[in-house]
């Protein structure tokens, strides 16, 4: 029985000659909502990077009790890992419902991707609107709506989620953030949640861990966090 | 009258050549954000795979799809074998590698098959049928129809299978794509095959106007990239419909303005590129060259 989905093991990476990460380690429990904070620059979207192949690293990561070294970001994906990027890797030459088609592509098991699709416009109607259109005419809100219905339609087993919450006013925010519970628990599939926002990001998880230049600085119970009044000032910034 | 709707006709026909060679520019392009120098040569030399494979006793509409499916492999195998590797690597790189791989091709068609230009059949009659008071050679229609319908095929194929959905968004976005799973690195290998099926239709529907010869189809690609660039150079339907257009002006040019028949018929060719490029350089469906950072 394996008890965590991820695992990262004194992990290292950086880009060329630049490292980034010096050895992180965290561990993500089926199920589990995990934030990652930090400030900017500390390696979290580099951690997220890490784990879908798109940088170089060393030490090992295991999903589901298999390591994913030398594995493609394609391969990764496959395995049940989806990542929404920084900046929400919206295909913006492609209309909003051949978005969410691309999200569902490599599945097979048709009635399930149409309840899938039933949820997802559940969620977020305003998808369902505007299936017709491009995906560049969206708002960024809209946007980060398809990006996370996207990774829905993936039914992964994992959710890499970047900053969710950039960029959008503090209303979308915290709609988009009660869906990511939704889809938790009904769901269950874990989620990393790398975000600045860490208040918001400490109320969603159960667990957190802060980066600091590169290392796991404070790791912990979210709850416990929030309520720690040193770290929230030195490194939560609130 | 009755002559200009003939030579409407004829344009519309050579249009449709122009536009399977100027969608197989585009294909490429959006995949790799350059043209393929060597598309038309690619195409010549399928031609002479055609033309090898009716000598041999093969009917003409058996040898027509085999050769696009062994076009449609020869695609993949140059992309996987000659472009993937570079294809980090510096714009100038590419550039030299498909100028290269044209003049390859070019001496491969010359040595195995010599430069005299040999006629090549064509499975339509030469005769003319009286449509609406216009006669039309049968010759015209067929090229219109094949063009038609393979242009038809690849904008099916991309626009509504599982399959076109992921080349098209390997293209335009291959990071993203990455994390959706899609092989990007497969789609684009297929990209190139398609691109060399369609492009090689031009070819077979060209040779027996032109006769085949390995420097055949020099001039077909000067008015293919004029029609991708009137068609925006990224827009698969802007090459089929810049295509017609090229085709028409290109005919018309040669029927009534005094001089320009035969081989200043060229010269209209680039002077469509000219005038795009100066006057609407993202032509007639491309966007603003704007990207958002």
């Amino acid at each position: 029985m394996v008890s965590n989905l991820l695992e990262l093991k004194e992990v290292h990476a950086g880009y060329g000659p630049r490292a980034v990460l010096h050895g992180v380690s965290l561990t993500v429990p089926v199920g589990g909502i995990v934030s990652l904070l930090g400030a900017n620059g500390a390696g979290k979207t580099t951690t997220l990077r890490t784990i879908t192949a798109g940088v170089r690293w060393s030490g090992d990561i295991l999903f589901a009790g298999r390591s994913l070294r030398r594995m493609s970001t394609e391969d990764v994906v496959r395995a049940g890992i989806a990542h929404v990027p920084e900046g929400r890797g919206i295909c913006t030459e492609l209309t909003v419902d051949e978005n969410l088609r691309l999200g569902a592509h490599l599945r097979r098991d048709g009635a399930e991707v149409q309840k899938d699709y039933d949820r997802v416009f559940e969620y977020f109607p305003v998808l369902k609107e505007r299936r017709k259109l491009s995906a560049s005419t969206l708002s960024g809100g809209e946007q980060q709506m398809l990006a996370l219905a996207r990774a829905i339609l993936m039914r992964p087993k994992l959710m890499l989620l970047d900053e969710p919450s950039l960029g959008l006013a503090p209303i979308v925010v915290r709609a988009i953030f009660e869906i990511i519970r939704a889809i938790n628990e009904t769901s269950g599939v874990a989620v990393l949640l790398v975000e600045q926002n860490a208040r918001i990001a400490l109320d969603l998880s159960s667990t957190a861990y802060v980066l600091e230049v590169g290392r796991v600085a404070v790791s912990g119970e979210s709850a416990q966090l929030r309520g720690d009044e040193s770290v929230r000032r030195s490194y939560l910034g609130y | 009258m009755q002559e200009f709707a003939q030579q409407v006709v004829s344009g519309i026909a050579i249009g449709g050549i122009f536009a399977s060679l100027a969608l197989a520019l585009v294909l490429i392009y959006n995949a790799m954000g350059l043209v393929n120098f060597a598309q038309g040569e690619m195409a010549m030399l399928a031609t002479f795979v055609a033309f090898a494979l009716i000598n041999r006793g093969m009917s003409y509409w058996f040898a027509f799809p085999v050769t696009l499916v062994l076009a449609f492999v020869a695609g993949i195998a140059i992309q996987r074998l000659v472009i993937k590797p570079v294809e980090r690597g510096p714009v100038l790189t590419l550039v030299i590698i498909t100028l290269g791989l044209a003049t390859l091709i070019n001496g491969l068609a010359g040595f195995i098959f010599g430069y005299v230009p040999r006629s090549f059949p064509s499975p339509f009659s030469s005769d003319s049928i009286d449509l609406l008071g216009v006669f039309v050679s049968w010759r015209d229609l067929g090229v219109i129809a094949v063009s038609g319908l393979v242009l038809l095929a690849v904008y099916v194929l991309l626009q509504r299978t599982t399959v076109g959905l992921t080349m098209r968004a390997a293209a335009h976005h291959p990071e993203a794509s990455r994390l959706l799973g899609v092989q990007v690195s497969w789609m684009l290998a297929l990209g190139w095959g398609l691109a060399s099926a369609v492009g090689t239709v031009s070819g077979i529907m060209v040779a027996p106007i032109l006769l085949l010869e390995p420097n055949m189809m020099q001039s077909i690609i000067i008015y293919a990239f004029a029609a991708a660039v009137l068609g925006g150079i990224e827009s698969p339907l802007g090459a089929v419909i810049g295509g017609i257009l090229v085709g028409l002006t290109v005919n018309l040019a040669g029927a009534y303005l005094p001089g320009v028949g035969g081989d200043l018929q060229l010269a209209v060719g680039l002077a469509i590129i000219i005038a795009v490029l100066l006057l609407r350089p993202n032509g007639l469906f491309g966007r603003a060259a704007t990207r958002r950072v």
